[in-house]
C-alpha cells in the first residue's frame, strides 16, 4: 500500500523498542555474566556448574517442567477433543471454568492447595481422615508431585486454546471418510484425528514446558517447605544480601538459550501459527455421541475443574471468612476480621491494589496499542524487512520472567537510565513479557481484514488515516481489545519478574499476597486472592460483553 | 470526465521474477479493454500499478495528460479519480449497502452533502439492488453483493474503472448473465475500463479490444474476431478458443509440408525451410462421407478416432491418412460418423493461420 | 520563699523546654508527612503500633513495610545501590546487620527519650541503635495432638524418631530471629544438632512469626524455633498452642531499630524512634503482643516467664554478623532449601 511510508518512524519505534525491551538488559546479562573484579572471566559461570545446590535445582526444574508438560498435554487435549469433536454436555459451562483457570494466578492456586493437601491441616486430608479413620493423609502437597499438580492444572488451558483452535481447522469431512469406510469413534479419533492435530499437542506441550520453567511462585510456596528448590527460586535466593547478581546472571543465560531453542522447535511444528489464539473458521461440524461414554467424560472434566476452580476457590472463600482456617467452619469460626485486617489496617493493601491498578491499564493501553501497530505493519508489509518486526514482538516469549527481571534489574539500576524504585522498572518488565500474546492476538485479528478492504477505500479517493480510521479500526477492534485483555490478566498475576524488580513504595499485589504467604498470614491473602479474583473477573466479563464473544477463540 | 489510458514501457520485477516487462498499452477514451491471460500473466499486477498500490520498476503511466506512474513518483490511489471493482467485491462488512455505496461521494468536491442520497438511490436501482440499502453485505447473496460492488464504483464517475475479476467467484450461469450486464452498464455510462480476466468468452463478449499477457509480456492486443482469426502466436491462438497446431516446414511462400502432408496455408512470404506452426480451428474444418474432393488445397483422407455427441456439434477426433496428424473437428450434427469411419478431411486455407514457431 | 519561686520558675521553664522542643519537632514532622518503616515485627503488631502513632500525631503517617530481617537488610542495600533513599527507621532482629550498617555509615546516632535507663543488651554504646523489643526462641506445640507429657521437653528431645515428619522450622535466610536462634544453639549443642535435626524431615517456613500459624493448624504439631511472644499471641487467641522454654537455655533475640543516616523524613523519624520507646508503647508490646522490652517501668503479664526467670543464650552481634553467610549455608545444607 504506497502513500504512507510508514517506514522511518516504525522502524525507530521498533529499533527503540528492541534496544530498550531486549538489548540493552540482554546486553547488560551477558557483560555482567562474564565481568569479574579483575575484568573478563568466566568464574562465575563455572561456580554456577559446580555448585551442586544449583545442579540439583536444575534437575529439579528439568523433571518439574518436563511432567508439567506431560500433565497439561494428558488434561487439556482430552478436554479440548471433547468441547470441539462430541456432544458432551455442558459444554459451554466447561469452557467458562477453563477460562476460570487460565485468569487464576498459579501461585494463588499454590496457597490454596496448601490449605487444602497439606499432610495435616488440609481440608481434603481432615476430610479423609475424619471418613476412613485412617491415620496417614491421603495428599501430600509440598512434594515434588504436588508441585507438579498445582503446576499443571493452572498450566492446561494453554494447551486446551491450541488443540482446540486445531480442531477447529481441521475439516470434519477427514473423519467422516473414515467413518464411512467403517472405522469406529475411537478408531477414527486414534488413527485420524490424533496424527493431524500431533503438531499442536507436541507444540502445547513445549508451551507448558516453558511456563513451567518460568513459574516462581507456585515452587516458591510449595517446594521451599519441602526443602528443595527451582532454579527460579536459586536466582531470587541470589539476590538476597550479599548479592549474587553475577551469578544470577551466569545461571539466568544458559536458561534463557535453552528456552529459545524450545520456542524454535515449537514454531517449527505449528509453522508460523506459534501462539494459536485465533477465532477458528468453523463451519457445523459432525459431533461424536458419546452415548454413555458421557458420564465417564463428565466425571473426569468435573474432577479436573474442581481441582482447578473448585476446590481452591471453596477454600478461599472459607478461609476468607475463617478466624482460624483449619478448624472446622462453625459459627463462631466466621469473622470479618480479615476483611477489615486486608482493607483497612495492612497499609500495604491499598498502594498496592492501586499500583496494580495502574500498571494494568498502561501497559495493557500501551502494549494493545503497540502489538496492534507492529502487527498492522507487519502484515500489510508496508515497510521493509517486515518479517523482522513480528520476530521483535515475539521475541520476549524465550525470556523467562525471573531472567527478564535480572536483566532489567542490572540495566536499569544503573546509569543512563535508572528505572529502578519507580513503577516504571515494571511497566517495562510488563510490556515485554505481555508483548507476544498481544501481538499474536492482533496478528490473527488483521488476518481476519484482507488488504483489498483497505485498498477499495483508498481508490474511492479516501486518505490512508482516514482508511485505517474508518474501516480498519472498526474491523479491528473487538480483536484488539482482547488483546487488551490478556495483556491486562497477565499483568496482573505476574509474580516471577515483580518479586525481583519490586520496593517498599512499588509493591503489587501478587507481591503483597506472597509476602503475606511468607508471614503465613492466610487470612489476608484469602482476602486479597478473592479480590484479585473479582478484580480480573470483572474485566473478562465486561469484555466478553462488549465483545459478544467468547474471546478465548475456541468456538463450540 | 473520459479519459485515455497510456502505459509506456511498463516493468515490474519481484526479486528475480518480472511479473512485467515492456507492457505498452494505449486504451482509447471510453474503451473497455480486457487483459487476459492465465495465472502468473502480470494482468492484476498491471492493473495494480494502474491503480496505484504498486510503484512501477520501468515504464510510466499516463491517464490523459496527467502522469500517474513513474519509478520515480506515483499518485497515491485516492488522488487517481479511479475505481475499482475487486474479485472478492471488498464490501465493508460493517457499513450497510447504502454506506458502502456513499462512501467515495464524500471525497467528491463537486457533490454536494444533498445530493449523495438521491445518487446512491439512483444508482441502486440501476443495478437493481432498490430496497436493500439498509442491508448489511454478510445479509446478502454473492451475485447482489457483486452488484453493491458495481454500485459503488459507479456511482463515483470515475475517470478509469479497474475490474479485478470480478466475476470469478459467481457460478457459471450468473456469470453469464452478469456478462452482458456489465457490457450493458459500460455501454450505458461509456467510463474508460480495464477488466482483468482469465476467461476468454468474457473477455471476448464484454471488450470493444483484449490485450493478452503472457509471462508478463503483452503478445497480441486486439479486437476478439482478430485475436481469433488471427492470432499471431502459438500462445494465443491457443489460449483464444480451442485450436489445432501443426508442427511443419515451409515450402514456399503460402505453402507448408510436414513428412506427407501438404498444406495451402493463409501467408503470402513464407520462407521456404522455416520451421511454421498452423493453427486451424477445429470449427473450420469440414468433414463429409464419400470421396475426397478434387479441390486442389488441403483436403485428405482421414479416420475418425473418436466421436463425441456433445449436444450443439459433434466433437471428432480425426488422423489424416499417412501422417502422424490428429486434428480435433467440431461438425454441426448432420455429420453424424463413428470411430472407426474414414471422411474426406477439408481445411480452408483462409481459415490455415501461419504462426512463427514457439520461441 | 524567692528560692521557691526561682525553683519553681526554673522547674517549670524546664518543663516548657522539652515541651516547645517537641512542638518544634512534631511541625517538623507533619511538614515532612510520613514516616517510611521497614520492620520484622509480626505484622499485626507493627500495624498496630503505627495506628496509635497516627491517632496521637495527626498529620504524620505511618508508611509500614514489614517483611522478614534478611529481606529488609535486601531492600535496604538493594535501594541504596541504586541511589534510592526511601527509609527512615529500620528495625530488625539480627543484631548482626546493625554491626554491618554502623561499619558502613549508614545509621544516624540517636537515642530515644528514656533510652538511657535500658538495660545493656539494649543500647549500642555509640548510641546508633537501641533494642526496641526482644523476644526468645522456644519450642512450642499443638494441645490438640500433642500431650503435654509427651511434648518435648528439652532442645534435644526434638531429635526423638517419633518426631520425624511433624516438626516445622522457620528459616535464617529470612529471619533475624531464627538467625540468632541458630547460632546461639550451635553455641550450645555444636553443628551436629542441626545436621540431626535436618534428617527429621522438617517443614521450612520462612518468617519466624509462621510456626505458630503451622502448630496453630496442625499441619505440623511441632515447631522447632519461633518468637516465643507469636505463640503467645496465638495461644490467647484461643489457639491449641503451648509454649516449652528448654531448660537448657533458650536463645535471647533482642531486635534493634536504628534511624538510617540518610533518612528522607528525619524529624518524622526521631518523633516515632521516641514514641516506640515510650512506656505505654512499650507496655503494649509488653501486654498484648507479648514481647519483652529493655523499659524498666514496664510489666509483663503473669501467664509468662520473666526473662529473669530464665536461662538465656545471647550471642555476639559481631560474629553474627561475620558468620551470617555461614549460618545460612549450613542451614540449607541440614535442611534441603
Amino acid at each position: 500500500m504506497r502513500g504512507l511510508d510508514l517506514s522511518l518512524p516504525v522502524w525507530a519505534l521498533a529499533t527503540l523498542l528492541l534496544l530498550a525491551l531486549i538489548g540493552l538488559p540482554i546486553g547488560w546479562l551477558v557483560a555482567l555474566s562474564v565481568t569479574g573484579e579483575h575484568g573478563l572471566t568466566l568464574a562465575h559461570y563455572v561456580d554456577a556448574f559446580r555448585s551442586v545446590a544449583l545442579r540439583r535445582a536444575l534437575w529439579n526444574t528439568v523433571v518439574m517442567a518436563f511432567w508439567v508438560g506431560v500433565l497439561s498435554v494428558a488434561i487439556g487435549a482430552p478436554l479440548a477433543w471433547l468441547t470441539a469433536r462430541t456432544d458432551l454436555p455442558g459444554r459451554r459451562l466447561l469452557r467458562a471454568l477453563v477460562m476460570a483457570s487460565f485468569v487464576t494466578p498459579p501461585f494463588l492456586g499454590a496457597v490454596a492447595w496448601v490449605m487444602l493437601a497439606g499432610p495435616n491441616a488440609g481440608v481434603l486430608n481432615k476430610l479423609w481422615r475424619s471418613l476412613t479413620g485412617r491415620e496417614a493423609a491421603l495428599l501430600d502437597i509440598f512434594t515434588m508431585p504436588g508441585l507438579i499438580f498445582v503446576v499443571a492444572i493452572y498450566t492446561f488451558p494453554y494447551v486446551y486454546v491450541m488443540i482446540g483452535n486445531t480442531l477447529e481447522l481441521v475439516a470434519s469431512d477427514l473423519e467422516e471418510a473414515a467413518a464411512v469406510l467403517g472405522a469406529g469413534r475411537l478408531t477414527t479419533a486414534r488413527t485420524i484425528t490424533l496424527p493431524l492435530v500431533a503438531p499442536a499437542i507436541v507444540s502445547g506441550f513445549i508451551v507448558s514446558v516453558l511456563q513451567a520453567l518460568a513459574l516462581f511462585g507456585s515452587p516458591a510456596i510449595l517446594a521451599l517447605p519441602a526443602g528443595f528448590h527451582t532454579l527460579t527460586t536459586q536466582v531470587w535466593g541470589m539476590f538476597q544480601y550479599p548479592p549474587r547478581i553475577e551469578t544470577a546472571a551466569a545461571v539466568s543465560l544458559p536458561l534463557l538459550v535453552a528456552t529459545a531453542l524450545l520456542l524454535m522447535l515449537q514454531r517449527r511444528l505449528l509453522g508460523r501459527r506459534g501462539y494459536a489464539v485465533v477465532g477458528g473458521k468453523g463451519g457445523t461440524r459432525r459431533r461424536l455421541a458419546l452415548r454413555a461414554w458421557r458420564y465417564p467424560a463428565l466425571l473426569g472434566c468435573f474432577v479436573v475443574m474442581a481441582c482447578a476452580v473448585l476446590l481452591p476457590y471453596g477454600v478461599l472463600a472459607r478461609t476468607a471468612f475463617s478466624r482460624a482456617w483449619a478448624q472446622p467452619l462453625t459459627w463462631d469460626n466466621l469473622t470479618l476480621r480479615n476483611w477489615t485486617f486486608t482493607f483497612f489496617e495492612y497499609s500495604a493493601t491499598r498502594s498496592a491494589i492501586v499500583n496494580t491498578l495502574e500498571l494494568g491499564l498502561l501497559t495493557a493501553s500501551v502494549g494493545a496499542g503497540l502489538a496492534a501497530l507492529l502487527a498492522y505493519v507487519a502484515r500489510r508489509r508496508t515497510i521493509v524487512g517486515h518479517q523482522l518486526v513480528g520476530f521483535v514482538a515475539l521475541a520476549p516469549i524465550a525470556i523467562p520472567g525471573v531472567v527478564l527481571a535480572v536483566a532489567l534489574f542490572i540495566a536499569y539500576t544503573r546509569p543512563p537510565l535508572i528505572l529502578y524504585g519507580t513503577l516504571w522498572i515494571l511497566f517495562v518488565a510488563y510490556v515485554t513479557k505481555e508483548m507476544p500474546v498481544g501481538y499474536a492476538q492482533c496478528d490473527a485479528t488483521f488476518r481476519t481484514i484482507p488488504a483489498e478492504l483497505e485498498e477499495a477505500g483508498r481508490i474511492l479517493g479516501a486518505r490512508p488515516l482516514r482508511v485505517l480510521g474508518e474501516i480498519t479500526a472498526p474491523l479491528a477492534r473487538s480483536g484488539i481489545i482482547a488483546a487488551w485483555c490478556f495483556i491486562f490478566i497477565g499483568v496482573i498475576r505476574e509474580l516471577s519478574a515483580s518479586i525481583i524488580l519490586f520496593t517498599a513504595s512499588t509493591k503489587v499485589m501478587s507481591v503483597v499476597i506472597f509476602d503475606l504467604k511468607e508471614e503465613g498470614q492466610f487470612g489476608a491473602i484469602a482476602v486479597l486472592g478473592l479480590f484479585m479474583i473479582v478484580m480480573t473477573f470483572g474485566v473478562v466479563l465486561l469484555m466478553e460483553r462488549v465483545l459478544g464473544r467468547d474471546f478465548l477463540g475456541v468456538r463450540e | 470526465m473520459k479519459a485515455d489510458v497510456r502505459l509506456v514501457g511498463l516493468g515490474k520485477r519481484y526479486g528475480e521474477v518480472g511479473a512485467v516487462e515492456g507492457l505498452s498499452l494505449d486504451v482509447a477514451a471510453g474503451e473497455l479493454v480486457s487483459l487476459l491471460g492465465p495465472s502468473g500473466c502480470g494482468k492484476t499486477t498491471t492493473l495494480r500499478l494502474v491503480a496505484g498500490f504498486i510503484t512501477p520498476d520501468d515504464g510510466e503511466i499516463w491517464v490523459g495528460d496527467r502522469r500517474l506512474s513513474s519509478r520515480d513518483a506515483v499518485v497515491p490511489p485516492e488522488r487517481r479519480r479511479m475505481a475499482m471493482i475487486f474479485q472478492s467485491y471488498a464490501l465493508w462488512p460493517h457499513l450497510t449497502v447504502a454506506q458502502n455505496v456513499a462512501y467515495g461521494l464524500r471525497f467528491k468536491s463537486d457533490v454536494p452533502r444533498s445530493d449523495r442520497d438521491r445518487r446512491v438511490a439512483e444508482m441502486l436501482r440501476v443495478v437493481q439492488l432498490a430496497g436493500l440499502e439498509h442491508r448489511y453485505p454478510g445479509e446478502l447473496s454473492g451475485g447482489q453483493q457483486q452488484r453493491v460492488a458495481v454500485a459503488r464504483a459507479l456511482v463515483v464517475e470515475p475517470d478509469i474503472l479497474l475490474l479485478d475479476e470480478p466475476l470469478s467467484n459467481l457460478d457459471a450461469n450468473l456469470r453469464e448473465e452478469m456478462r452482458f450486464e456489465i457490457r450493458r452498464l459500460h455501454e450505458a455510462f461509456g467510463i474508460t475500463t480495464l477488466y482483468v480476466t482469465h476467461d476468454q468468452a468474457e473477455a471476448m463478449v464484454i471488450s470493444d479490444r483484449v490485450a493478452v499477457l503472457e509471462r508478463g509480456r503483452l503478445a497480441q492486443v486486439g479486437r476478439a474476431e482478430d485475436l481469433f482469426r488471427r492470432p499471431r502466436s502459438r500462445f494465443v491462438a491457443e489460449f483464444i478458443g480451442k485450436t489445432n497446431i501443426i508442427d511443419a516446414v515451409a515450402t514456399g511462400p503460402d505453402t507448408v509440408a510436414r513428412a506427407a502432408l501438404r498444406l495451402r496455408v493463409d501467408a503470402k512470404d513464407l520462407t521456404a525451410g522455416a520451421p511454421v506452426l498452423v493453427s486451424v480451428r477445429p470449427h473450420e474444418i469440414e468433414l463429409s462421407t464419400g470421396p475426397v474432393p478434387r479441390t486442389p488445397d488441403n483436403a485428405f483422407a482421414g479416420v475418425v478416432r473418436r466421436a463425441s455427441y456433445v449436444g450443439t456439434a459433434v466433437d471428432y477426433q480425426v488422423t489424416l491418412a499417412g501422417t502422424d496428424v490428429t486434428l480435433r473437428v467440431t461438425a454441426p450434427v448432420t455429420v453424424r460418423l463413428a470411430a472407426g469411419d474414414t471422411v474426406a478431411v477439408r481445411l480452408d486455407p483462409a481459415a490455415c493461420v501461419a504462426l512463427p514457431p514457439a520461441p | 520563699m524567692k528560692r521557691l519561686l526561682a525553683g519553681a520558675l526554673l522547674a517549670s521553664l524546664a518543663a516548657a523546654v522539652p515541651a516547645a522542643a517537641q512542638d518544634a519537632r512534631l511541625e517538623a514532622a507533619r511538614k515532612e508527612g510520613k514516616v517510611v518503616w521497614y520492620t520484622s515485627l509480626a505484622l499485626s503488631t507493627a500495624e498496630k503500633v503505627a495506628k496509635l502513632f497516627e491517632a496521637k500525631f495527626a498529620g504524620v503517617k505511618v508508611e509500614v513495610q514489614r517483611t522478614g530481617s534478611q529481606r529488609i537488610l535486601q531492600r535496604v542495600m538493594q535501594e541504596l545501590g541504586a541511589n534510592i533513599k526511601n527509609v527512615d527507621v529500620i528495625h530488625t532482629s539480627d543484631a548482626g546487620h546493625y554491626v554491618l550498617l554502623k561499619d558502613k555509615k549508614l545509621l544516624m546516632a540517636y537515642t530515644p527519650a528514656g533510652a538511657e535507663r535500658f538495660p545493656p543488651g539494649f543500647k549500642d554504646r555509640d548510641g546508633f541503635h537501641y533494642g526496641l523489643r526482644a523476644t526468645v526462641n522456644v519450642i512450642a506445640y499443638n494441645t490438640k495432638a500433642v500431650s503435654a507429657s509427651d511434648a518435648p521437653k528439652t532442645w534435644k528431645d526434638l531429635l526423638a524418631p517419633r518426631w520425624k515428619g511433624k516438626l516445622v522450622t522457620a528459616h535464617p535466610g529470612y529471619s533475624g530471629v531464627i538467625a540468632t536462634h541458630v547460632l546461639a544453639l550451635s553455641h550450645l549443642l555444636g553443628w551436629d544438632f542441626f545436621k540431626a535435626l535436618g534428617q527429621q524431615s522438617v517443614m521450612i517456613v520462612q518468617s519466624a512469626v509462621d510456626p505458630a500459624g503451622v502448630v496453630a493448624s496442625g499441619e505440623r504439631p511441632v515447631a522447632v524455633d519461633g518468637g516465643d511472644y507469636t505463640f503467645y499471641q496465638s495461644k490467647k487467641a484461643g489457639n491449641p498452642v503451648e509454649v516449652v522454654y528448654p531448660k537448657e537455655g533458650v536463645p535471647l533475640v533482642v531486635s534493634p531499630t536504628a534511624i538510617a543516616a540518610f533518612a528522607p523524613h528525619p524529624n518524622a523519624a526521631k518523633l516515632f524512634t521516641d514514641f516506640t520507646f515510650s512506656r505505654e508503647v512499650q507496655q503494649v508490646l509488653a501486654d498484648t503482643e507479648g514481647l519483652y522490652t529493655g523499659h524498666p517501668d514496664v510489666t509483663y503479664p503473669s501467664d509468662k516467664p520473666k526473662l529473669s526467670e530464665l536461662k538465656l543464650l545471647t550471642v555476639d552481634p559481631a560474629e553474627l554478623e561475620k558468620r551470617g553467610e555461614e549460618i545460612k549455608r549450613r542451614f540449607v545444607e541440614f535442611f534441603g532449601a
